[in-house]
């Protein structure tokens, strides 16, 4: 355990961000081990990672394409199991979780945010972003519509509600899923190149957002970013070599 | 989550066309199998109208004798009646279960034509051996001797369809020339004399007796039905085959029984049946084929969709159940434009059938089409959302 939290031990925070970051572990990856097998060749996406992450970091991974980052990413979002080793959120192993407690989670603790923004294409605005609050039992619809203007309306999207994704820019779609992250009120959220699609001035907005919902709300959350500049605005950085964690 | 449904279906109004479309076309396949299918079903089901069992027909041929034929016949008839063993016996121009028929729509009553008839010329003692049901009037008799015109019953069917609710009884039919006249004295319930799958068409028993030489030729084959006490063998059998020998001197007869021909005709009918049934599979087959490769497709296209929902919280079966859902609302959507077309066969009367068997052949053609659906759309779902979360996503 001190190997590990000496590996990710934090940097000191940016200026000007507020102390959010807390001591409290709420994801803990232990000898996590990813290895996708063919008939033929044997890949190892993740070799043994330990990984401490608090309630209310900003948290960045960095490295080179195809060394496990979003492996990780989804294993910390229980989108994908690991071959072997141990996830824990709050302190509770997730491995023997159920199908439905497995989605309990993901829908109730973790936002996602993707590089290809996974919105609907069939859906509006509006309906993408209620759409976490679909499966969350006891959110009425007068409810859901309530949140999702309010999470688009902290986008600044509040006047594309009826548009649809495709008839809207790179930038304006990442913040639609952005913005039904935060619909759901996640205490997690994970963001896999978020602004790996957009140009700098887009990907500078989003990361204002990030930050801002780090800052103000204390959400937790994991980049996975191949921008240097973006990473250094984070309050950890985590450098991934071939599956492997380097520092 | 409905409303969501609704929403998803409304948008993507163009492919679900096509499915919509293809679901129609499936019903309407189903529904015209299901409506042959029905019709055969539906006719067993209907009382035949008669008893087979321990009714034996003989095919008496004269040969080149035409010398005295009717009054050998008579006197052939006498003879057989007053044998032991024997319970009536009939003389008529055709009997159930042949392979021959004898129809017209010759009959008119005032300006109304009547639909194609079955004809039938027996004596009167047809209703004993056939124990047929007379449900209003009377069967021919002695009483009818004197009768001006000819005597008739009618079946049940050919009655509805030329009086309606009216009676039948003591109507008079005509020709189209006038010249000859029709009365009927009674109406049996049914005579569906075809196979056990035939229809109960409208039918008339005309009064013939051995000496109406209006309408007995003397060179005409007879067909004798005889009813028999049950239980009864082949000694009668013999018995009678000898008797017909000793009267008649030397014709040709040889004997079946009607359970034997009724056999022999349901062999017949079911061939083409099993066919149709198989064509119907055939076909059924092809519908599930062809929906599975559909949605098949459909689904896989929306792997990413799947992966994203998943991640967003949704279990594996709220998958199954959100496609199912999409499935049943598309499927109700083209079945609900199937019936509408369907509807139009009892309307329009094609086919001609009873009109309960159109809606049966509805029922069977919807419960179906949305069993068909519901097996193609779960199973493909239950693959995809089985697969983990963020394989579906990499779909995109």
């Amino acid at each position: 355990m001190e190997n590990m939290l000496t590996q990710t031990a934090a940097r000191p925070l940016p200026t000007g961000a507020p102390l959010t970051a807390t001591s409290q572990p709420v994801i803990h990856l232990r000898d996590i081990e990813k290895v996708y097998q063919t008939k033929t060749i044997e890949t190892v996406a993740l070799n043994r990672v330990n990984l401490t992450i608090n309630k209310g970091e900003f948290v960045s991974i960095m490295g080179p394409s195809g060394c496990g980052k979003s492996t990780l990413l989804s294993i910390i979002g229980l989108l994908d199991e690991p071959t072997s080793g141990v996830i824990e959120l709050d302190g509770r192993p997730v491995q023997s979780y159920s199908d439905k407690e497995l989605a309990y989670l993901r829908n109730q603790k973790i936002g996602f945010v993707f590089q290809s923004y996974h919105l609907i294409n069939d859906l509006s605005v509006l309906d993408n972003v209620e759409l976490p609050l679909l499966y969350r039992a006891g959110v009425g619809g007068k409810e859901r519509r309530e949140r999702a203007y309010a999470a688009l309306d902290k986008v600044g999207l509040s006047a594309r509600t009826n548009h649809f994704p495709s008839q809207l820019s790179g930038g304006q779609r990442q913040r639609v899923a952005i913005a039904r992250a935060l619909a759901g009120r996640p205490e997690i959220i994970l963001a896999d190149e978020p602004t790996g699609n957009l140009d700098s001035v887009m990907g500078e907005e989003i990361m204002d957002l990030l930050l801002g919902l780090n800052q103000q709300e204390g959400t937790t959350i994991v980049m996975v970013t191949h921008d240097e500049q973006q990473a250094h605005k984070t309050q950890r950085l985590i450098r991934f070599f071939d599956g492997s964690q380097v520092s | 989550m409905i409303r969501h449904l609704f929403t998803l279906i409304w948008n993507r109004k163009r492919s679900n066309f096509l499915l919509m479309a293809e679901i129609l076309l499936s019903f309407f396949v189903l529904f015209v199998v299901s409506v042959l299918l029905v019709n055969n079903y539906y006719n067993y089901r209907q009382p035949m109208g008669f008893t087979s069992d321990n009714v034996w027909e003989f095919n008496i041929n004269p040969g080149q004798d035409t010398i005295n034929r009717k009054e050998t016949l008579r006197r052939l008839v006498q003879e057989l009646k007053a044998t032991p063993g024997v319970a009536a016996v009939t003389w008529t121009s055709n009997t159930p279960f042949s392979f021959s028929n004898n129809n017209t729509d010759e009959y008119r009553y005032k300006d109304k034509g009547a639909p194609q008839t079955e004809i039938f010329d027996t004596d009167d003692d047809m209703v004993k051996v056939l124990g047929l049901n007379v449900v209003a009037g009377r069967w021919y008799d002695s009483r009818d001797d004197a009768s001006s015109r000819h005597t008739i019953v009618v079946n049940q069917r050919f009655a509805d369809e030329m009086f309606g609710q009216e009676s039948a009884v003591g109507k008079v039919l005509t020709n189209d020339k006038h010249d000859e006249e029709w009365q009927i004295v009674g109406v049996v319930e049914a005579f569906r004399s075809g196979s056990d799958f035939a229809s109960n068409d409208p039918t008339i028993f005309i009064r013939r007796a051995l000496q109406d030489t209006a309408r007995m030729s003397n060179t005409e084959q007879a067909t004798l039905l005889v009813r028999v006490q049950p239980g009864s063998a082949a000694v009668l059998e013999q018995q009678l085959v000898r008797k017909i020998k000793a009267v008649t001197k030397g014709w040709d007869a040889n004997v079946n029984t009607l359970a034997e021909n009724r056999k022999d005709k349901l062999k017949f009918v079911m061939t083409p049946l099993i066919a149709l049934g198989l064509v119907g599979l055939f076909l059924i087959i092809n519908v599930a084929l062809g929906l599975f490769g559909v949605l098949w497709y459909n689904i896989n296209q929306r792997k990413a969709e799947i992966g994203l929902r998943r991640a967003l919280g949704a279990t594996g079966n709220a998958i199954s159940r959100q496609f199912l859902g999409e499935m049943l609302v598309v499927t109700t959507l083209g079945v609900a434009g199937g019936l509408l077309l369907a509807v139009q066969f009892p309307l329009l009367g094609v086919f001609g059938l009873a009109t309960p068997v159109y809606f049966m052949a509805m029922l069977l053609a919807t419960v179906l089409v949305f069993t068909l659906t519901a097996i193609c759309a779960l199973q493909p779902s239950r693959i995809a959302a089985a697969i983990q979360p963020a394989v579906s996503l990499r779909e995109e």
